[in-house]
């Protein structure tokens, strides 16, 4: 049974099988790109195609119904394929016509003419003809009109010069179709399962069919993982569930079966069956081109190295001519070097040539491979995402209809597009059509309600969620609250487990019926009096006012202090029961003007720096959290002081394993280098101070010695000036207190250091 | 060599001749030309006959008119122009001369006996 349709061809109504259709439309197409560079392009054709629709006629005049798929192959045998038109016109172009310029201008032509493609619609192809790997080079001359070897050099160079030069090649040579696809009748291979040799569907057999393996590859492929997955799969726990490749490889594996099933149809006629085993090249068969191509370069690698060694044959034969002028030993010595050289030639050209074609399988096979790997892979993380929230689906939602609402969503929302996408990207690489719209509209239908399921799922969580309880603060009385310093520290959690491939932030650990959140706020304010002071206000939300109340009471938070260590729990308790209703604490601690803390990077508030650490001035500009509070670059580890003017400045201490350590390398905030500013000034005065004391101290001593020089000039036996020469006596002293106060000032430098450094540790 | 090459490289050689030769006789379908040529035994493609025609047509040689049929639309028919008259004459000229040669060249033995 095959379908007819009625083509207007030529003037005439002709009624043609559509196979047939197909075969004389890749004709004319054909033709249409054979001719295209040819002057008279479309009498040419149009001629063609009148003998042919003439043909048609004498056909049917004779009886037949339609034109069958044997009546155009024949009509087509007496007209002649682009590929006859080549050898024969190439030919009588050589022997005919006397005016060389003619025959030169049709024999160039006509070489360019084959499978290059700059006709109307300029299409990018790998060329067949003229390649020496993958075409790939040739293809992109033809297309930008260059010179082939210009285009091949230039890839060598970004080959050796970068290395990268053969991904794009690659790529290309994988996603830029072959110009052999141009030739008709080329027979596609198609992917379809195998009825005849089936285990479950024949997913694997027509795997293997595609790829020209062994039907036992896939479906060892399929399996080992399979079973790792069945015996692991004992291990789904709350927090210890496969990792993601672990997951992505076993019930992934499963879930890629029943995807093919779905996809592929089913080979059931003999034509299907031929496709599904076909041998012929073709270029969705990535496998397949590639071998092919790859042989073919062998073949040409070593036609290289006969060249070459044809070369070097003659080279050695001209140097032997050349060199039995010079003498014999020399003559020899140029045989042997010549033998050598073409010894080494054969063995390089054969060895590179292996070599080379194994490394651009691995290539090719890997980057396919990794495609299609991050494509699906991507996917399948959006689903493991979500299935990771599971464990802590018992503490949000209540049994019943939020429960059943979760997993609609899970289900619907989430996996049902993935499957949904990843069916469709398999169909489109195997150009598979679709069985029927039932599994489209399915999967929509089925979506729709998965938006259903989470609008309402969301709603409802916003109701749970919708009251904040009546605040209550607890002052928490310090054991020892005039400490120069606190140390805020959280307290060890013993079953805490890391989850290195989700971070659900405040979930800090899970059992099977409590769980810690850590959903702990720190606030730094300034104290009003002279000691430390902490307070704890607990939170909670809930659907009504009093729920939200009794959970918040029921939030167990412990704060002790030891010594300068305040300690924290280590996160809020909630359980099933009672559920998540974002329960969390806020310790305010408020430090008194001069004294400092230090938060350790233990307590890990958060996963950023200080986004758990709210630094303000007083109680009331909670509002203004996140804003203007220094929050921002605040840092764990590190020291503050409490300062009157400036709140909490940094100080250069910070606390690596347990010691404090001076940080020179600190990038100094504003604050920070205002006060190194003002060290430096007063330091400057005070050299100025101190250097004006010395010239007042310089010119009293001048005015001494002067003096002095007098008295022991007027010296005399006098008793009256004895008197006074006991003055200089008395001056020696005066020298010495004189001392005394070059050392007081520097003493009042020192002293003004100390009173600097303290004002930079503010 | 290739025996079958040289054999077509042959027979193509004389294939323009051959169609000119045709045409000369009168106004002719394409399709004619490959039937007269067939009876000669000598195979022509139709589809490297159509690019022939109309090279030689618009290197001025032919040209065609459209004539009536009575089954389907109108058909092409060609004829030979002075311009084709005198292109071919000469090589006609040229043919003789070169089958006279190979002629010669093959049959007299005499000739060959000479030179020895």
């Amino acid at each position: 049974m095959k379908k007819v349709i009625n083509i207007n061809f030529q003037g005439r109504v002709i009624p043609i099988e559509e196979n047939a259709y197909d075969i004389l439309k890749k004709y004319i197409d054909s033709l249409t790109k054979y001719f295209a560079n040819e002057d008279g392009k479309d009498e040419i054709i149009n001629d063609i195609e009148g003998r042919i629709g003439e043909l048609f006629a004498e056909t049917l005049k004779k009886g037949n119904s339609c034109i069958s798929d044997e009546d155009i192959n024949r009509i087509i045998d007496s007209m002649g394929r682009p590929e006859d038109f080549e050898a024969e016109d190439l030919n009588v172009q050589n022997q005919l016509g006397g005016n060389t310029n003619y025959n030169q201008e049709q024999k160039s032509t006509f070489s360019e003419n084959n499978y290059n493609h700059q006709n109307t619609t300029k299409k990018l192809y790998r060329d067949e003809n003229s390649k020496i790997l993958g075409g790939v080079c040739s293809g992109l001359a033809n297309y930008f009109g260059l010179d082939p070897l210009v285009v091949r050099i230039i890839a060598l160079i970004l080959l050796f010069s970068f290395g990268i030069g053969f991904i794009p090649y690659i790529i290309i040579w994988v996603a830029v179709p072959s110009s052999a696809t141009q030739v008709i009748g080329s027979r596609r291979k198609r992917l379809f399962r195998d009825a005849d040799d089936k285990i479950i569907a024949g997913v694997a057999s027509g795997l293997g069919h595609y790829f020209g393996i062994n039907a036992w590859i896939p479906r060892a492929l399929f399996l080992i993982p399979f079973f790792s997955f069945v015996f692991k799969w004992g291990h789904w726990g709350i927090w210890d569930y496969p990792s993601f490749l672990k997951f992505s490889f076993s019930p992934g594996t499963l879930m890629a079966y029943i995807i093919l099933w779905l996809v592929l149809p089913e080979a059931k006629n003999s034509a299907e069956k031929l496709e599904m085993k076909g041998e012929k090249v073709d270029f969705n068969s990535i496998k397949d081109t590639i071998q092919g191509d790859l042989k073919s370069f062998g073949k040409k690698a070593e036609e290289w190295g006969n060249d070459l060694t044809v070369k070097s044959k003659e080279w050695g034969n001209d140097a032997k001519v050349k060199m039995e002028n010079l003498g014999q030993d020399i003559n020899e010595k140029a045989s042997n070097y010549s033998y050598q050289v073409v010894n080494n030639t054969k063995k390089s050209s054969r060895g590179l040539g292996d070599f080379i074609v194994i490394i651009f399988k691995i290539f090719a096979y890997f980057i396919i491979g990794c495609m299609l790997f991050a494509l699906v892979a991507g996917l399948f993380s959006l689903g493991i995402l979500s299935t990771g929230l599971l464990p802590l689906k018992s503490y949000i939602l209540r049994a019943g209809m939020q429960d059943a609402m979760a997993w609609g969503t899970l289900i619907l929302f989430v996996w049902v597009p993935v499957i949904g996408v990843i069916t469709f990207i398999i169909r489109r690489i195997t150009k598979s059509k679709a069985n029927s719209n039932i599994i489209r509209w399915g999967f929509s239908a089925l979506w729709v309600i998965g938006w259903f399921c989470l609008m309402s799922l969301i709603s409802m969580i916003y109701k749970d969620f919708k009251y904040n309880n009546t605040v209550q603060d607890e002052i928490i009385t310090l054991s020892n609250p005039k400490v120069d310093k606190l140390e805020v520290i959280t307290a060890p959690l013993n079953n805490y487990y890391g989850n290195s491939v989700f971070n659900i932030e405040s979930f800090a650990s899970i059992d099977e019926d409590s769980a810690y959140v850590r959903n702990i706020w720190v606030r730094i304010v300034k104290s009003n009096s002279d000691s430390f002071q902490v307070k704890l206000t607990r939170r909670a939300q809930g659907s009504s006012r009093n729920e939200a109340t009794y959970l918040a009471n029921k939030i167990n938070f412990d704060i002790t202090q030891k010594d300068s260590i305040l300690t924290l729990s280590k996160g809020v308790n909630i359980n099933n029961t009672d559920k998540f209703r974002n329960q969390h604490v806020i310790v305010t601690i408020a430090v008194p003007v001069g004294k400092k803390f230090i938060v350790s990077h233990k307590a890990n508030f958060g996963r950023y720096r200080g986004d758990r650490i709210h630094i303000g001035f007083d109680d009331n500009d909670w509002d203004r959290v996140g804003d203007d509070d220094g929050s921002y670059n605040y840092e764990n580890d590190t020291e503050y002081i409490m300062t009157a003017n400036k709140g909490v400045v940094r100080t250069n201490i910070k606390l690596k394993n347990g010691k404090y350590t001076y940080d020179s390398n600190d990038n100094y905030d504003d604050e920070s280098s205002e006060t190194l500013e003002n060290f430096k000034r007063s330091k400057e005065e005070l050299q100025k101070e101190i250097d004006e004391k010395k010239r007042k101290l310089e010119n009293e001593q001048r005015e001494l010695e002067e003096k002095q020089i007098e008295l022991n000039k007027t010296i005399d036996t006098t008793p009256k000036y004895k008197y006074k020469a006991e003055v200089p006596q008395v001056e020696i002293p005066k020298k010495a207190v004189v001392k005394d106060a070059s050392m007081n000032t520097s003493n009042v430098g020192f002293f003004f250091n100390e009173s600097i450094l303290n004002r930079l540790v503010i | 060599m290739d025996i079958q090459n040289t054999q077509s490289q042959m027979r193509k050689g004389v294939l323009e001749f051959c169609i000119l030769s045709v045409i000369r006789k009168g106004e002719v379908y394409p399709s004619d030309i490959v039937e007269k040529m067939k009876d000669a035994k000598l195979h022509i493609l139709e589809g490297t006959l159509y690019p022939l025609l109309t090279r030689l047509k618009n290197a001025g040689l032919l040209t065609y008119r459209w004539v009536e049929s009575n089954s389907g639309p109108p058909r092409k028919y060609f004829v030979m122009t002075e311009q084709g008259l005198a292109f071919y004459e000469e090589l006609e000229k040229t043919w003789k001369e070169l089958a006279d040669a190979v002629h010669t060249i093959t049959n007299n033995d005499s000739f060959l006996n000479t030179q020895l």
